[in-house]
């Protein structure tokens, strides 16, 4: 139990800031943008590379859960709309 | 005796107005109905519904065939009743005006889904225009081949009309002949790319916003192209003459609005679109 409270008090709640890109109240393309960028960065950079998290995060926070197990699917069959060679 | 006859009879039929009071007819009331069974036949063809084709079949032949009959009549009425007077003639005008501006207003929704669709690409179809996977046609192939057969017709249409205003009989044939055959050119160029074209219709919003916009200019070329041929043969009959012959002005005006809508479909859909 006393790591569960150790991870709860580490565990900050955090909103991506502000970005210029995106300046409208409709964040899906800021969503769709981060989601690509991930796994764009992880093609290129490898999993571990640490700031590709930075793009993992946003859409985390961005995007609804259906939304992104839909697009997990769709890297799964191949029919992901858009590409993400880097 | 014969000689008053004569005269009173023309002092009966004299009217003291240029207007054309039509006679009864049949056409209005039977193309109601057909271009009703054309739509509803359309609407169930395309919904998938049990012999939705037969009855689009019946509307198309219905209201084509009553089109030909009506014009027929207009022709008769033109021609050889004399009907159509100065005043007539500016109302027949009018009216085709008109009707381009509504057909101006047609495309301008195609034109809306097109830049709709593709100004800001939903994240559906990846947010790129052309969508992934789609491999757009060269503008710069058979486009710009009909780009070039399309304003060609348009230089050779108001040769042929010119010399009609001239009474040059022999190149108002000529250049209004070489119309219909750019035209028909034109015509199996676009079957032949469509043909040969990687998407279709029916895989997503690039084909359909693509053979929406050009399919309605192709059917619009189809019909000018017989507009025209209409014309044709009445030149050669000698229907028309230098001073009177508005329904191959209509054609004409027909003709280049159709040849104006390319040149945006072009920019467009085709340069713009396909980059």
């Amino acid at each position: 139990m006393s790591e569960s409270a150790e991870t709860t008090s580490k565990y900050v709640l955090q909103t991506v800031g502000f970005d210029a890109r995106f300046p409208n109240t409709n964040q899906t393309r800021n969503c769709f943008q981060n989601y690509t960028d991930y796994f764009k960065c992880i093609t290129a950079k490898g999993e571990d590379f640490a700031p590709c998290k930075q793009f993992k995060k946003a859409y985390n926070s961005l995007c609804p859960n259906e939304w992104i197990s839909k697009w997990d699917d769709q890297r799964e069959n191949g029919t992901f709309p858009a590409s993400l060679e880097p | 005796m014969t000689k008053n006859y004569i005269k009173m009879n023309n002092k009966i039929k004299f009217q003291y107005f240029p207007y054309h009071l039509v006679d009864p007819s049949p056409w209005p009331i039977l193309l109601s109905f057909s271009l009703l069974t054309f739509t509803t036949g359309a609407v169930l063809y395309m919904h998938g519904f049990n012999n939705g084709g037969l009855v689009l079949t019946l509307g198309f032949l219905l209201t084509s065939s009553g089109m030909a009959l009506w014009f027929r009549d207009v022709i008769s009425e033109a021609t050889l009743l004399g009907c159509h007077t100065r005043e007539v003639k500016n109302g027949l005008m009018l009216g085709v005006f008109l009707f381009i501006v509504s057909e101006v207003f047609a495309f301008l929704s195609v034109f809306w889904a097109f830049f709709h669709s593709s100004l800001s690409p939903a994240i559906e179809i990846g947010g790129s225009w052309p969508p992934l996977g789609i491999t757009p046609l060269d503008p710069f192939a058979i486009p710009l081949l009909n780009t070039i057969l399309l304003l060609s017709s348009g230089a050779f249409i108001t040769y042929g009309h010119h010399a009609l205003i001239a009474g040059n009989r022999k190149a108002a044939i000529d250049g209004t002949l070489l119309t219909i055959i750019f035209a028909i050119l034109f015509t199996g160029l676009q079957y032949y790319e469509y043909s040969e074209a990687g998407f279709t219709m029916a895989d997503g919003v690039y084909g359909s916003a693509f053979y929406a916009s050009t399919g309605l200019h192709g059917l619009h070329v189809i019909v000018g192209t017989i507009f025209i041929l209409v014309g044709f043969v009445r030149i050669v009959n000698y229907h028309l003459t230098k001073s009177h012959h508005q329904g191959f002005e209509a054609a004409i005006a027909y003709w280049h609005f159709v040849d104006v809508v390319w040149l945006f479909l072009f920019l467009a859909v085709y340069f713009w679109g396909g980059a």
